[in-house]
This record gives C-alpha cells, structure tokens and sequence, in this order.
C-alpha cells in the first residue's frame, strides 16, 4: 500500500483483431464470419511511476508492461459460449484470469456459468484493471478481496427480475475456495474436504433509472468462506481454517445526457465493506479476529470528447496492519486519443 | 414414477412455451436499436405489434450505455431488429447477454440483422485495420437515410412478422403495401428539391451521410474527421477549407450530437452553413416519423445550397 506522494502513468491501448471481412461484397446474402473464428482480442496495459521516492510498481520498475490480456470469445454451440481471458505479466507470467462456460438457452431467465470469474461481490470487483477509471483498484478491495480482485472458480447462478418495476439481478456462487491462498500456510487439511470449505457468494443488484439521463444502482453484497490463517502449532500444520466474510454495499450514480453524451457525463460511486473474521480462540492462532471496515468515494466528470477528470478517497481500516487507520486521495485525468486508447495519469 | 412423471411433463411444456409462437390474438414484442427501425416495423406491423426502440433519435447509436433497464424489454421480445454492420457492436451483446431470450440470440427466431435487407456501401477492400479510425468492416451501416432502402426493410419486417404470426400475414402485406405508397408520394413531392440537390457539393460531419447522398444526389466533397470517428486536425481542417472553397460547397451537414464548434470554423472561413439534420426519428421536435425525417432533411437541405 503507498504510503507516499506518487505520480503514475498508465496506457491501455485496445487491439481488436475483428474477424476477417469479405472484401468488396455487397450483396445481402453476405456472411460475416464464414470461418467461425473466434471474437478475439488484446489490451496492453502499461505503467510508469515518477514518484520522487521510490516506485510502487511491483518489482520496483519505473515502467511496466503490467498486463496484456487476451481475450477469446465465441459461442460453443446453440447451448454455450466461451470466454476465456489469459493474462500475461512481467510478474507473473501467463494466468487463466478468467476461463468460464455460460449456458444461453436455460428457461426462466437463469443463467448459468461454470469456470473461473470475477465473483460479482462489490461493484468494482467484476471490472477489468485496465477498465478501471483509476490505475488500482480501491484500497478497501485490494485488502478484503486482493490485490488483483477476487476471483473464483466454480459455479455462478443469476436471474433477473422486476416484481417492483425496476431492474433487479440475483447473483449466487459458489466456488472452490475464497480467495488466493498463501502458499506457505498448510492446514491439516485442505480447507475443501468439506463443502463447507468452499467460498459462496451473493449479490442483489437494484437498478432504476432516474431520467433517461441518470441512473442510480444500489446493491449489497456478501462472500464468505474458510481461509488458511497462521498458526503457530506443533509439526508441520502452520495454520487453521477460519471463516471469513466480506458484506458490502454499493452505489452509483451516472449522468449522461443522450444529446451532449459524447461531450458530457458524471459518476458518481462508492461502496463500503466490512470484513468479519471467525474469533478462533485455540492457542496459538495468529490469524485476524474482529471485524475491520473500508470505504471509497469516487467522482469523474468528463470535460471534452476525450477528457475525464476523477477523484477518489479510500479509508480503511487496514487488516494487514492490525487495523491501523488507512486514508488515501488521489486524482486522475484520463484522456482517449480514440475508444481503443487511454492514457491517464494519477497523483495519489 | 407419478413424481418422476408429472417433472417431466413440467419441462416438455417449459420447452413448448418457449419455442412456441405467441398465441393468437397476442401481439409480437418487438424491439429494435434505433427509433427509424422502430418507426418502420410500427408501419408495417400496425396494431399486430408492440414496439419499443433503444436509442433515441438525437442520440449517437454508436455509444448507447447498456442500460439494464433495457435488458427488462428485451426479455420479453419476440423480435430484436437492429441495423447491423457493428452499429450497435458496442452495446448490444451486452443487452443480448443480460436479456437471456433465446428468441433473440444469433440463430433464434426473433433475431433480426436488418443490414441483410439492404445493399451495402463502402465494403473496405484490401486490408482493414483501427488505423484506418472507427471503420465498419462490414460496409456503412447508415443505410436508412435512403428510402428504398427504407421500402426494404419494410419487407424484411413484413416477411419475418408473417413468419411468426401467420394469422397475421395479409395485414402486414396491407402495412405494407401502405408503407411503400406513402414512400412513393413523398418522393415525387420531394421531385423539385431533389432536382435543387442533384450535383451540389456539400461536406458532411461523418460518413453516415453516404447513402443520403447517392438517393438525392448531393456530392459529398469533403468530410469534417479525417477518418471515421477521429477529431479535425488543423492540417485537414486547413485542407478541408481549401476544398471547400475550390468546390464552391455551401453546406456543412452533421447530426445534432456533434458538437459544431469546428464545424462552425471552418464555416467563418469558407462562408459556407453549418446544417444540423437529424439523422433518425424523434431526432428533432416535430420528426416524429421516418418520411417526416427524410422531408425535413431533402428541404433543409435544399434550401440551403439553392
């Protein structure tokens, strides 16, 4: 977590490999994609911290090549589509960051998708890094949810409705674990012997639009499962599975005007979570007890066709830091040469 | 056996409803991208239909948020028409995906490309790639600015209604038959203005404007963004003028969504006039319907370069 005045530039430039057109034709009976192939493409995701004292970006570099992510997608057959999305990293290598199967054709307006995914927890977890309108994700899901958000893999149910008139979505998971683990903690036992060793997950998602220029997204949010916590025992177990649970809500308000909306428009967002931990009360358990809770607000304003202005306070309680208060400002201008490049940069 | 029994009795009548057609009497749900499709399948489709579009008139359907309130009246749709070409490619397998109609999916009933309907201007030829801006690999998909163009996808309209409501088949070929009349009117009422249009040079904001062009004859000299979807640069903008100048072009057409700051330089330094036309239905007070569109522009238009 930064500690410091920092200066970041990031670009994201999109590369859309669109499948190969027919050339020259111009009859209606013309097909679009008589290969079959894939819809597929790449976003380069690339840093640099001028921060006076010292770089944040992992490893230490000035510049980074954070991410590339690949991306293909294509429906399977009449019943499934794919998705699957690579990433690759100075840091990390090449990761599955998400690989899923959605099932298109269930009745009652379910659908069903079996792989690996951004769980739908908060507002901001489902959002791709490079997607973001900030260079990192806030503070509060960095710490509850991970660094790089919380992904699973597993089974992701949802069904949307309107019994009240407005739009409302339920989300439910349920995955192999909450959460990366450290790989140097060892249970007796790995923690998803038993079902209840798996991470679940749920999410009401209320939408309602306010004008045809604004809306308003309200949603609350839960994940809990069992997670390896230090242990300080005899032999070779170092750890304990403990529950943990992360609930939050979130809100978002957008303004776009219809007429002026590639000029103009304003969001408006901020979610708060709290992290509740299992009190464990064997000796030796050194794992976290209590709860802590975190916050953000975020506001972007676009100035021009291709200019965005933005802010974001992030206050937590820091479960890393045996809850030691935490607050961050920090402002971003984003500019689009086109829709297919971004650079920003962020002062925080 | 009974439990067993009765469950999947439960599931051949799910999946009968949900491959069956509307029941008669019912109307066909149908939604489409723009407020011009719309306007044409109320046309056609009479008191057969309910209809509801996504984007407003005065609103560029290149950039339309996938609002989830939308998702709502796609659930429900029998028909989903859009313009196609990668138009709606940035918001519509959003909506698709949120909406899980099968009807409407690629390969389902309801899903209707309506670009098939049409012949397709400005196919890139040779190698296509984002250096050439915001281009549509699959040709322009602004087609609805030509009326015959409009005829056709009257009969694409009429053609798919019948297919999912037989019953109904004779009032759409009457809706239809309508539809093409009224065309057929305005365009000899058009006939002196049309006559004013033919040859004159004008500069358009973007390249929807090229199938408005080819119907009233209008000669596109010049466009405001070097390449599709890109800002001026003072170089073209300095090209741009000159061009103007040696055409003798009088007008600088562009849709209401644009901001015409630049368009408003250019036109102090040539002397030509900046024309806002709505490029869709509802797309000014008043344009409530597409002939009603088409009129106002070939007039405005007209009057202008006369």
């Amino acid at each position: 977590m930064r500690d410091h005045w920092h200066w970041v530039i990031g670009i994201a430039t999109l590369a859309a490999l669109a499948r190969p057109g027919l050339a020259g034709a111009q009859d209606s009976t013309r097909r679009s994609n008589p290969r079959l192939l894939p819809d597929i493409s790449v976003v380069a995701d690339l840093l640099g911290d001028l921060s006076r004292r010292g770089s944040t970006l992992e490893g230490g570099q000035r510049f980074s090549v954070r991410e590339i992510e690949v991306a293909v997608q294509a429906p399977v057959d009449p019943y499934f589509r794919g998705d699957v999305f690579l990433g690759f990293s100075d840091e990390e290598g090449v990761a599955v960051e998400q690989a899923f199967l959605t099932a298109t054709a269930l009745p009652w307006g379910l659908e069903v998708r079996a792989g690996r995914f951004l769980m739908p927890i908060g507002k901001q977890n489902t959002t791709h890094r490079h997607d973001l309108h900030t260079l990192e994700f806030p503070a509060v899901l960095q710490r509850f949810l991970g660094a790089e958000g919380l992904k699973g893999t597993g089974v992701h149910v949802s069904k949307v409705f309107a019994p009240l008139g407005f739009y409302q979505e339920l989300q439910l998971t349920a995955v192999d674990r909450f959460g990366e683990f450290d790989e140097s903690l060892t249970t007796a036992e790995p923690i998803n012997t038993n079902l209840g060793g798996l991470g679940f997950s749920a999410r009401l998602r209320n939408y309602v639009d306010l004008t045809k220029h604004a809306n308003l997204e309200v949603a609350a949010s839960a994940v809990t499962g069992k997670r390896p916590q230090p242990f300080a025992g005899p032999g070779a177990v170092n750890a304990l599975p403990a529950r943990q649970s992360v609930v939050g809500l979130d809100v978002t308000y957008r303004w776009r005007p219809l007429q002026q909306g590639l000029y103009r428009s304003f969001i408006l967002q901020g979610e708060v979570m709290k992290q509740l931990n299992e009190r464990v009360t064997r000796p030796g358990y050194e794992g976290p007890t209590g709860g802590f809770t975190g916050w953000y607000l975020f506001g972007r304003y676009q100035l021009s066709r291709r200019t965005y202005l933005g802010a974001r306070f992030d206050w937590l309680d820091d479960p890393d830091a045996l809850g030691q208060r935490l607050t961050a400002g920090s402002g971003y201008l984003q500019f689009f040469p086109s829709e297919f490049s971004k650079l920003m940069l962020g002062y925080e | 056996m009974t439990r067993r029994f009765s469950l999947l009795m439960l599931l051949v009548l799910v999946a009968i409803q949900m491959v069956m057609p509307p029941a008669a009497g019912a109307q066909l749900k149908v939604v489409t991208s723009t407020s011009d499709l719309y306007d044409i399948a109320r046309s056609i489709g009479g008191s057969r239909i309910s209809a509801k579009h996504i984007s407003e008139g005065y609103q560029d359907p290149h950039f339309v948020e996938a609002k989830p309130s939308f998702v709502l009246d796609l659930r429900k749709a029998d028909v989903w028409a859009f313009v196609g070409l990668d138009l709606e490619i940035g918001w519509m397998s959003l909506l698709l995906d949120g909406a899980r109609n099968p009807k409407i999916r690629a390969g389902g009933t309801g899903y209707l490309d309506v670009s098939k309907a049409v012949s397709v201007l400005d196919v890139p030829v040779g190698n296509v790639d984002r250096s050439q801006g915001d281009v549509h690999p699959l040709g322009n998909p602004h087609y609805w600015l030509d009326p015959e163009n409009g005829k056709r996808i009257g009969r694409l309209f009429r053609d798919k209604f019948a297919e999912l409501d037989p019953a109904g088949a004779t009032q759409y070929g009457d809706n239809l038959a309508r539809f093409e009349a009224s065309i057929d009117a305005a365009a000899k009422g058009w006939a002196p203005q049309l006559a004013i249009l033919k040859g004159k040079p004008i500069v358009a904001w973007h390249t929807s404007w090229r199938y408005f062009a080819t119907y009233t004859g209008v000669n596109i000299v010049g466009f405001m963004e070097p390449k599709p979807g890109v800002p001026p640069s003072p170089s073209h903008l300095a090209g741009l003028v000159e061009t103007i100048k040696r055409t003798g072009a009088k007008a600088i057409i562009m849709e209401p969504y644009y901001a015409r700051k630049t368009a408003d330089f250019v036109a102090g330094k040539t002397g030509a006039a900046v024309i806002v036309l709505p490029p869709s239905v509802g797309g000014a007070k008043g344009l409530d319907d597409y002939l009603a569109v088409m009129g106002h522009n070939i007039a405005t238009l007209a009057k202008a370069v006369q």
